[in-house]
């Protein structure tokens, strides 16, 4: 992450609870407990649910932020609060510096159809309207005159790969199909901010596989900010710029994938990546000691940052002495011992 | 002791001790079996005069709206007379094309062609008249409450209130209060069915719109929508199968009041005339008439029933209107040669038939016809009505019911009852000490202090203290307004009949559930029972069985027993795959399945069954006070023919209050057991 990058999404302090009385419950336990775990707590002993609790975080221009966590863990609430499908209870939303919690209901629809898209999991696709109706929904609620709407509907259908479809009704496509009408859907208001939430969870391996590929695809062309969700932590780690990791509402761990893998802050983030093949995720650069006066032996395996520990284990794997680590440039900006590379990959085995 | 029983233990405990002392102290305080007339407040006057006074204050307004609807009444009625009928012919069968392609239009050929023979084509098409009128009105008053409910979350909840106990108010009771606002006219059956009919769309049209997946709606606020683009763009449309159930059921419920509210005369529609000949004892021209009622009720539901289906095939648009160009071509080459629609009446021939036939039945099997009916009358149904000790006389049962009779029969029910406490089941032994009381005393005649408790240890152990108190509160006011006799007498009634709709109702569902066979036969039959209005299933048996209480209470079966049949089938047949698969895979044999398995998990849809079977039992009970019952649906209509709004409302107030409380008895009790499968 390039640090002068400006902050898309901000959330400070944000909490969303359930039950029969949320506000006051949760003023009153904010008021009385020093700690959000014991407010949270409080809450939950008064019989309400805090879904998201205390969440902080900012997402940068172009990130892509993935939040992962077990159902139930409070997901779907928070990127709710984030695209202000749910009020808030408590906290701030920063979109482009703009607190959306406060932000009037005008604004907020001119927000959704000038700046925000969201895919759903169940795809929320019309039953009533045809694909490319679908599509260009969002564009007819701006009074858009037809024939300019689907020109640019027809448009999205192809860059999603649905071109031939577009008079389809939704029942009559495979889920596959069905998400990407989604898809298209919210890109067709060119948005700025995308909110996925477990787009692929509802499609069958194969199929998601192929649709992160072209998941991929699409937002290197776009570059956009985007917020997604998933409970998958293979997709998390293909995907993710960060990983938001969230138990019971609360986030407990922000990092890279490399981070995640290698250093889980406790159990139930050791859990998610227990199976996962961390060699093939960890990238080099985690690993590597830098700083003045690298002392490095005489075999230079050609070793870069960006390469994953499998890779580079399969370089220096016969070598004793620490090897130098080349950036992007090619100059040395660090050095890994094969050693430890070895033991980083067996320490959850033992 | 005490504290280790259940709720529905100490309830029947206490419904038990009272009922005890009442019978007891029969002697020594009268008042404890009958309840003494000084203690009846006059609050069928008050409700008379207050709401009297209300009627009157708007009665100017309600008449301005007479007049002026009056109008679209009027061209409907005069467009539809005048028209030609081979136009309108084409109209029906376009729309039977439209909505269901040949075998539609086929259904609605032969449906019309009998109406034209019928020779009452006329007053049909005035009974359609003001359906036409009334059903759009009713769609959009249920479209508006509907919607504004969901809009309004905090309306919620009293629309949802206030739509059951509109379900549950008799038919008969909205004629009252109209008719002396609107006066003598076509008027009151035209908001009579509005009024009636709206319900069922609002229901439908607040379903709908909160049963759309959430994400369908929030989708349609991440495009940026208004609420209102929201509404009319997204909700309504992606709800439109479900809306399309509340036409469906909007127009089969103004049709049904239509021919209901005919009892006040004055249109020459055809539920007129069903009435008139009826009465006279035509029954030929009677089951005629309905016949022609009935043909319109299938075409109606059949077709607007096409239009909620979830995928509707397409016809060709051209046809249709081919075949309406054609009506118009032949209306009008013909104009002015066709006659009169009344001379048509080819099967005049046929209702002679059916009269002289129906005769040579009555008079050919007069004899056991006699005696199923006396059966039935002398020992079931007097004496559940006024009990074992007044209904066994020598003239019916040969021999004359004396106390020592009682005691024996006290005797025999304490020894059943001291036995099944004694192995452990103590709330069924109760409830054999209380089933052989009311046998003894007769349902008609319990003793209210019983009744009242009786019913509340119900709602208690259905649904706990606060639906007990409400239920008790409801019936101390039918007490208090000198109506409780007359209550009794309709829950007896209505006992009976839903009782013997459960057994055998219970019985067909489970034959259809085992064999598929019989519900191939069983279900057209249970269809068209459910499409019939409810007048019609006056006329056969009435045929056969002339005025009376029985007849009333087949009437009552024959269309309350639809719902016992359906819900318990259903129910049987679809207990889970993995539940039959892990029974068979534990060697359970096909009626092992059925009652270890099946009838469990069926319970809590079966008990909705009988739910809907005792709202239907009301309903009819009401429509039955025409062929003869005693009661409260008698009381309403004559509250009708005297235009005594008190009555009228009282009386229907008594109905809906035995009708609400049964449901919600019910209702908790399928719940309870919703709850106890984890459903
Ligand atoms: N509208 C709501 N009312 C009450 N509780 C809710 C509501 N929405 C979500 N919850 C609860 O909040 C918690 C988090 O739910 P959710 O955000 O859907 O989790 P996830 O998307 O991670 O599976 C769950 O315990 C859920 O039951
Ligand atoms: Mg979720």
């Amino acid at each position: 992450m390039s640090s002068e990058k400006k902050n898309a999404i901000t959330c400070q302090n944000v909490w969303q609870v359930f039950g029969p009385d949320p506000d006051q419950a949760l003023k009153a336990a904010l008021d009385q407990h020093e700690t959000a775990d014991e407010a949270a707590a409080a809450l939950r002993a008064s019989g309400h649910i805090p879904a998201v609790q205390d969440a902080n975080f900012q997402v940068k221009e172009g990130e892509l932020f993935v939040i992962m966590g077990l159902s139930g863990s409070g997901k779907s609430t928070l990127i709710r609060c984030i695209s202000h499908l749910l009020h808030a209870t408590h906290g701030k939303i920063l979109i482009d510096d703009e607190n959306i919690v406060s932000a009037s209901e005008k604004r907020l629809i001119e927000l959704r159809r000038n700046k925000l898209g969201m895919v759903f999991q169940h795809f929320g696709l019309f039953p009533h309207m045809t694909v490319v109706d679908n599509v260009a929904y969002p564009l007819r609620v701006q009074g858009m005159r037809k024939s300019e709407r689907l020109a640019k509907a027809r448009e999205v259908i192809e860059l999603v790969g649905l071109k031939g479809r577009e008079d389809y009704f939704p029942r009559e496509l495979s889920g596959g199909q069905r998400q990407r009408v989604g898809i298209a859907r919210s890109l067709v208001a060119d948005c700025s901010v995308w909110f996925l939430d477990e787009p692929f969870s509802a499609l069958d391996p194969l199929i998601r596989r192929q649709l992160q590929d072209e998941f991929l695809q699409i937002q290197e062309k776009l570059k956009t900010t985007i917020v997604f969700i998933t409970h998958d932590i293979n997709e998390a780690l293909k995907l993710a710029d960060r990983i938001a990791i969230m138990r019971d509402g609360k986030v407990v761990q922000i990092g890279t994938p490399s981070e995640i893998v290698l250093n889980p802050v406790d159990d139930y983030v050791r859990e998610f990546s227990k199976d996962v093949a961390k060699g093939q995720h960890a990238k080099l650069h985690s690993m590597m000691q830098t700083g003045p006066g690298l002392v490095y032996g005489a075999d230079d395996p050609g070793l870069r940052t960006d390469m994953t520990i499998d890779e580079a284990l399969a370089r220096c794997m016969s070598l004793y002495e620490p090897v130098p680590v080349h950036g992007e440039d090619g100059a040395v900006v660090g050095v890994v011992n094969p050693a430890e590379l070895a033991a980083a990959l067996q320490v959850e085995h033992s | 002791m005490i504290a280790s029983m259940t709720t529905g233990t100490k309830a029947a405990a206490l419904a038990v001790i009272v009922g005890a002392l009442c019978l007891l102290l029969e002697g020594a305080a009268p008042w404890l079996s009958t309840y003494p007339a000084t203690w009846v407040l006059p609050l069928t006057d008050w409700v008379g005069s207050v709401v009297g006074g209300f009627l009157a204050v708007v009665k100017p307004f309600a008449r301005l709206f007479s007049d002026f609807m009056s109008y679209p009444m009027d061209w409907a009625k005069i467009g539809l007379n005048a028209a030609p009928w081979p136009l309108l012919l084409g109209i029906v069968l376009a729309l039977g094309w439209r909505t269901g392609g040949w075998p539609m239009l086929l259904m609605a050929a032969i449906g019309m062609a009998l109406v034209l023979v019928s020779g009452y084509w006329e007053q049909g098409m005035n009974t359609l008249a003001l359906v036409a009128v009334s059903v759009p009105l009713a769609l959009l008053i249920g479209a508006g409450i509907g919607i504004l409910a969901n809009e309004i979350p905090r309306l919620r909840e009293p629309v949802q209130m206030v739509l059951d106990v509109m379900q549950t108010v008799p038919t008969f009771a909205y004629l009252t209060p109209l008719l002396v606002l609107f006066g003598f006219g076509p008027v009151v059956g035209l908001v009579a069915s509005a009024i009636y009919a709206a319900p069922p769309m609002a229901r439908n049209v607040l379903l709908g719109l909160q049963r759309i997946e959430p994400e369908i709606k929030e989708a349609a606020i991440m495009a940026g929508g208004t609420r209102r683009q929201q509404l009319f763009q997204v909700e309504l449309p992606a709800a439109m199968t479900q809306i399309m159930v509340g036409v469906n059921q909007c127009l089969m419920a103004a049709l049904s009041m239509v021919i209901i509210a005919a009892v006040i005369g004055g249109f020459n529609d055809i539920g007129w005339e069903v009435l008139l000949t009826m009465r006279k004892g035509w029954f030929g021209q009677s089951l005629m008439a309905g016949m022609v009622i009935v043909i319109f009720a299938i075409l109606i539901d059949r077709m607007s029933g096409m239009l909620a289906q979830e995928r509707k095939p397409q016809f060709d648009r051209r046809i249709s209107w081919g075949l309406v160009v054609l009506g118009a071509v032949i209306g009008v080459a013909t104009l002015g040669k066709l006659g009169n629609t009344a001379d048509y009446a080819m099967l005049e021939p046929v209702t002679k038939q059916v009269d002289a036939g129906l005769t040579a039945f009555t008079t050919a099997n007069a004899e056991w016809l006699t005696s199923f009916k006396n059966n039935a009358l002398f020992y079931v149904l007097l004496p559940l009505r006024i009990g074992l000790d007044q209904a066994v006389l020598p003239f019916t049962w040969g021999f004359m019911w004396t106390p020592q009779m009682s005691l024996g029969l006290f005797g025999l029910a304490a020894l059943l009852a001291v036995g099944l406490m004694a192995s452990g089941r103590v709330l069924a032994g109760l409830v054999v000490l209380i089933l052989f009381g009311i046998l003894e005393t007769g349902v008609s005649q319990l003793p209210w202090p019983f009744a009242l408790v009786a019913a509340g240890g119900l709602a208690w152990s259905a649904g706990g203290r606060k639906l007990a108190i409400l239920i008790v509160a409801l019936l101390a006011s039918i007490l208090l307004a000198g109506l409780w006799e007359r209550a009794l007498l309709s829950l007896y009634l209505s006992g009976v009949s839903v009782f013997a709709c459960a057994l055998i109702g219970g019985l067909i569902g489970l034959l259809s559930a085992v064999f598929p066979m019989v519900w191939k036969v069983v279900r057209p039959i249970c269809d068209m029972l459910q499409t019939i209005p409810l007048f019609v299933f006056l006329i056969p048996i009435l045929m056969v069985f002339q005025i009376g209480e029985f007849s009333a209470f087949l009437a009552i079966i024959a269309y309350a027993i639809v719902p016992m049949i359906r819900y318990t089938r259903q129910g049987l047949v679809e207990t889970p795959d993995e539940m039959i698969e892990g029974a068979i895979a534990s060697g359970a044999t096909k009626w092992q399945m059925l009652f270890h398995i099946r009838a469990p998990y069926a319970a809590p849809t079966i008990l909705l069954g009988l739910n809907q079977t005792i709202l239907y039992a009301f309903a009819m009970l009401v429509i039955a006070a025409l062929i003869g019952t005693t009661g409260l649906g008698q009381s309403i209509y004559l509250a009708l023919n005297q235009a005594d709004v008190g009555l009228g409302l009282s009386a229907g107030a008594a109905m809906a209050i035995l009708a609400f409380g049964a449901d919600r008895i019910v209702q908790g009790f399928a719940e309870g057991r919703r709850r106890a499968l984890g459903l």
